[in-house]
């Protein structure tokens, strides 16, 4: 005793209606025989077709009902913007040249520009005086410009004052305390 | 072809004037708003003029050219995306769900049915309630024909997500055009069936467009 076929499912069905079986010939037969014996899935596959036939057709009557007018007018704006097709390697870099032609000129004249701003900002040839034998340069400050000044005391006619070098985690600092000898109160 | 290659535009416009109302379709079966549709095709046409010398015609000119106004679309729905509900069902696929594909026929003859104003209305209406992508696979497949592979290379998705979003946009389809299968107006009825109320039905609309829908037979 045979078992009954099963149902093709809807997804079967559609896949039949679009001719798109995944698994090929085969199963586009199995499907075809099974439809044989199944009215509704007959009828599911003829409403696809005609699901498509509808859409088709309404879609090709709405683009028939546009104006010949509008696809004239789209015509002369399209003639507008044509270029002439070229094939040459040097027509080709001379079509390149003439859209980016203002893109070039600005690029090159800032890239010009930046040049000549790096000759004049760069630092000054090094002087000869200052290299040593090595080549490694020498410092040429004052001596008294090496260190940091280090004040010990301070002079200061008609008072007192005191001076206190601190050496700390911040580095130097040098506190100055003056006290005048006669302070006026108001003054 | 090669005439418009060499430049002659006289070749280039003998192809504008041979397929520029079938990219039209396309592109407002896709974008649903006619200026957008426009402005999609000219697009598309200067795009196709501009690369003509990599065109190597290894596909007719107007694969090509679909391509390019399917994806000038499409990067449009992106541009311009409008609030629209997302569809949950997207890469779902109830195959024995409670929601199949209805053995219904709108009619025995589509090209018959689609001369009544009421139901060209409804269709509009229902491509418009689509979503954007559902919308996309029905039109790349039923105006043109692709297959699956070919829409998921368009759509950048896969097959598997291209059969779903065409089984429920079909689904939907249907749905959304059912009533005028099980409820059509008095008015419709008479257009269809020759009664001579309607003002759409053509003169020489001799034979009825359908008595009662063939899928009616369903147990």
């Amino acid at each position: 005793m045979s078992q009954p076929p099963r149902a093709s499912s809807d997804l079967e069905l559609m896949e039949h209606a679009d001719g798109e079986h995944a698994d090929g010939e085969r199963a586009r037969a199995d499907v075809a025989a099974r439809l044989e014996g199944d009215p509704d899935a007959r009828a599911k596959v003829e409403a696809i077709r005609q699901m498509g036939e509808l859409v088709r057709g309404h879609l090709e009557l709405a683009a028939d009902a546009v104006h010949d007018a509008k696809f004239a007018a789209m015509w002369r704006r399209i003639d507008d913007q044509l270029e002439a097709p070229t094939t040459g390697l040097w027509s080709r870099m001379a079509r390149w040249f003439d859209r980016y032609r203002s893109h070039v000129i600005t690029g090159a004249v800032s890239a010009g520009a930046v040049a000549a701003l790096a000759l004049i900002l760069r630092p000054s040839a090094p002087d000869m005086g200052t290299q040593g034998r090595g080549g490694a340069a020498i410092d040429v400050r004052p001596v008294a410009l090496r260190a940091t000044p280090e004040i010990d005391a301070l002079d200061t006619p008609g008072g007192t004052s005191t001076v206190i070098n601190l050496d700390d985690e911040d580095g130097h600092t040098t506190v100055i305390w003056v006290t005048p000898a006669d302070t006026v109160e108001g003054i | 072809m090669l005439g418009a290659q060499r430049g002659d535009r006289d070749a280039f416009k003998t192809l504008f004037e041979r397929y520029h109302r079938r990219a039209y379709a396309l592109a407002f079966g896709v974008l649903r708003h006619p200026d957008d549709a426009m402005d999609v095709v000219q697009d598309a046409f200067i795009k196709a003029h501009k690369y003509l010398d990599k065109f190597e015609g290894n596909s007719s000119f107007y694969t090509w050219l679909y391509r390019i106004v399917m994806n000038l679309a499409i990067d449009h729905l992106r541009k311009h995306r409008r609030a629209k509900p997302v569809e949950l069902d997207e890469t779902r696929i109830d195959n024995d769900g409670d929601d199949p594909l209805l053995p219904r026929i709108l009619g025995g003859n589509p090209g018959r049915a689609l001369v009544d104003k009421q139901i060209r209305g409804r269709i509009d209406q229902a491509l418009d309630e689509l979503s954007e992508n559902h919308r996309a696979v029905l039109v790349m497949r039923e105006l043109e024909g692709l297959s699956y592979e070919d829409m998921a290379q368009a759509m950048s998705c896969s097959k598997g997500t291209i059969m779903s979003r065409l089984f429920h946009a079909r689904r939907n389809m249907q749905k959304r055009l059912l009533d005028l299968v099980d409820n059509p107006s008095a008015e419709l009825v008479a257009d269809l069936t020759g009664g001579g109320t309607g003002d759409d039905a053509p003169a020489n609309d001799e034979a009825p467009v359908r008595s009662a829908p063939a899928a009616r037979s369903r147990p």
